[in-house]
């Protein structure tokens, strides 16, 4: 993943926030969808001190295994105040990923936030292939 | 989906029982409500509760009713507690958020000129905004006692009265709260978060009373017009909703493993039955959230006091600051109802709702029991804001319950469309209402037009008996996080 490869596009939902992303296969379609949550909530490209971790996520099939991946990154940001910059997926199966991501501590007074996403649903979750090409849709809480 | 309508009279509309459904489907609004209604996903959410196991008389919706994630926001669902559910959806993730209301004996002819610095003051001593931290840090033990006492905590640390707990739904604590059950990540997020507003649709705001409709109950409730009242609309933060977060998760593994013997048409609404053990834990996370919200918006109020009395440089007796009365919006609540006749325990879910109480019921404070309960419902920041008085049809028609608030109608991304080159804060401005907000698209998210007509909305739960109409409030300053 990186800050050119957002590909989503906004579904309109009365109270939230829904997302459509597409990807060549499951790696790209997560990565993909991981930048378009960040690209959503945090200003492009954001400055700091780039710090590497490993993160490990286990799900019930894709559509669980994308939301608990979605939920671990936006965790990083409301738990332990790291942006996610970057996440590079090593491995994916229908439940389990291993990735390696890229992060910069947060600081409000440095970086704006464009739009707080507080939960990552399981409300119309989707991730399915068609004629070759990954696709997930995601509804998130505001 | 399209939804088959039945109008029952008004201010009702029935969703025929079809497919899963276990029960029908009520809708309370009129016909031009009902046409907003039916313009998104929301209908659809009010049969898809129907289908939920134990589910007692109908799938409700009150005339605030929008499209959710899972049940409706303004749903309400009982159901039986031996073959019933509980749904951590059907709470929603900012668990008990709700508003609080306070009354001041000062007057807007008054203070008028002083609203400005009265905003500013308040916006700089509140924190809000996203990842904001409170004044308050919370060790790990004294997390769990915030957990188990709730607002009563917030009072023993001298963040308001002993009074305050007597207008606060439940004392300001639910029963059953059990710290044991939470992760070491809702722990985390809860200690730095007590006594923040929050981002997105909380505020705090300053209001005047302009119009009263029921003249015993405002007395009672110690209106007049021309008063200055504060509402405060806040929840339990990143607390609450790492609670609902985990367990979610934790029903979404267990329908995995094959714990469910029906289909669910939507996994957000994943569910435990409520005999189970994982219910039980539930409930406990859940009261530990609910009580975490209560103490917060007894601290927020405190602020707002202490503000208030500096900012103006008056005595306590000057402001005479009095908590009208706090309510929530997201829970599930064992409650005993009526049921064909019988009196029944029931786990009611309101997602998006506000419970009710009539004149006499006996879980209202000695001060409320003959006037009812007071009901706040906040319009859009551009608007007005109603408080109402409980109603009997609200134990006959919804489980005890009315709706709570204008509801949005507009969905964020088109408010913000609509509201390109509009400068929000100077057309309030015009209106007589100083703002101010700390996120940038906060102001276009939440223009007035993004919601519906509180007045509509009001009329319809007055029309339906679910409340009476008792005060309506104008707003005159807001602070959005």
């Amino acid at each position: 993943m990186d800050s050119n490869s957002a590909a989503f596009t906004l579904l309109d939902h009365t109270a939230d926030l829904g997302i459509m992303v597409t990807g060549s296969d499951l790696s790209d379609l997560f990565e993909k969808a991981a930048h378009s949550m960040m690209q959503i909530m945090i200003e492009e490209r954001p400055a700091g001190k780039t710090s590497s971790l490993q993160l490990s996520v286990s799900g019930e099939d894709y559509a669980d295994l994308i939301v608990r991946w979605l939920g671990e990154i936006l965790y990083l940001f409301q738990g332990e105040d790291k942006i996610v910059t970057c996440a590079e997926i090593s491995s994916i199966s229908q439940s389990h990923i291993n990735a390696t991501l890229q992060t910069v501590p947060f600081n409000p007074k440095q970086h704006e936030v464009l739009t707080e996403i507080k939960a990552v649903t399981y409300h119309r979750i989707e991730v399915i292939c068609e004629n070759g090409c990954w696709k997930a849709t995601i509804i998130f809480d505001l | 989906m399209t939804i088959k309508l039945e109008q029952v009279d008004d201010y009702r509309w029935l969703i025929p029982r079809t497919g899963a459904m276990r029960v029908p489907g009520l809708v309370f609004a009129d016909r031009d409500l009902m046409k907003s209604i039916q313009e998104d996903q929301s209908l659809t959410q009010v049969a898809n509760v129907a289908t939920l196991p134990g589910i007692v008389g109908h799938s409700l919706a009150m005339p605030d009713i929008h499209w959710g994630y899972g049940f409706p926001i303004g749903g309400v669902a009982a159901f039986d507690l031996h073959k019933g559910i509980v749904s951590p959806g059907g709470v929603g993730y900012d668990i008990n958020c709700g508003c609080r209301l306070m009354t001041t004996v000062l007057r807007a002819d008054e203070i008028r000129p002083l609203i400005k610095e009265m905003v500013l003051a308040l916006f700089k001593n509140i924190p809000s905004g996203v990842g904001s931290t409170g004044t308050v840090h919370l060790s790990k033990s004294k997390e769990t006692e915030v957990a188990v006492k709730g607002a009563a905590w917030a009072v023993k640390m001298g963040f308001g009265t002993a009074e305050d707990l007597e207008r606060t739904e439940d004392r300001g604590a639910m029963e059953g709260a059990d710290p044991s059950v939470l992760s070491e990540r809702a722990i985390k997020r809860g200690q730095n978060q007590l006594g923040t507003l929050g981002s997105g649709n909380h505020f705090l705001e300053i209001q005047v009373v302009d119009q009263i409709y029921d003249r015993e109950k405002a007395s009672h409730f110690n209106l007049f017009e021309g008063q200055i009242t504060i509402l405060i609309h806040s929840g339990s933060r990143g607390f609450g909703h790492q609670i609902c977060d985990d367990f979610l998760k934790m029903m979404i593994k267990s329908d995995a493993n094959g714990q469910k013997s029906f289909i669910l048409p939507d996994r957000q609404l994943a569910c435990a039955p409520l005999e189970s053990d994982l219910a039980r834990r539930y409930l406990a996370g859940m009261a530990c959230a609910a009580n975490y919200a209560w103490a917060n918006r007894q601290i927020l109020m405190h602020l707002t006091i202490e503000t208030l009395l500096k900012t103006l440089s008056i005595r306590p007796e000057e402001l005479g600051s009095k908590l009208l009365y706090d309510v929530c919006h997201n829970i599930a609540k064992k409650e005993q109802h009526l049921v064909d006749g019988e009196q029944v325990m029931l786990c009611v879910h309101r997602k998006g709702a506000t419970r009710a109480l009539p004149p006499g019921h006996p879980l209202l404070p000695e001060i409320y029991r003959t006037v009812g309960q007071p009901v706040l419902i906040p319009g859009d920041m551009g608007t007005n804001s109603y408080i109402l008085a409980g109603a009997e049809g609200a134990m006959d028609h919804s489980f005890g319950s009315c709706c709570h608030g204008a509801g949005r109608i507009l969905s964020r991304t088109r408010a913000v469309k609509n509201a390109k080159g509009r400068a929000i804060h100077r057309e309030l401005e015009d209106k007589g209402i100083f703002v101010q907000s700390r996120g940038k698209r906060t102001l276009k998210e939440e223009m007035p037009e993004a919601y519906k007509d509180v007045s509509q909305v009001v009329d319809v739960v007055h029309g339906a008996g679910l409340a009476r109409k008792v005060a309506r409030l104008r707003p005159l300053g807001v602070i959005k996080g």
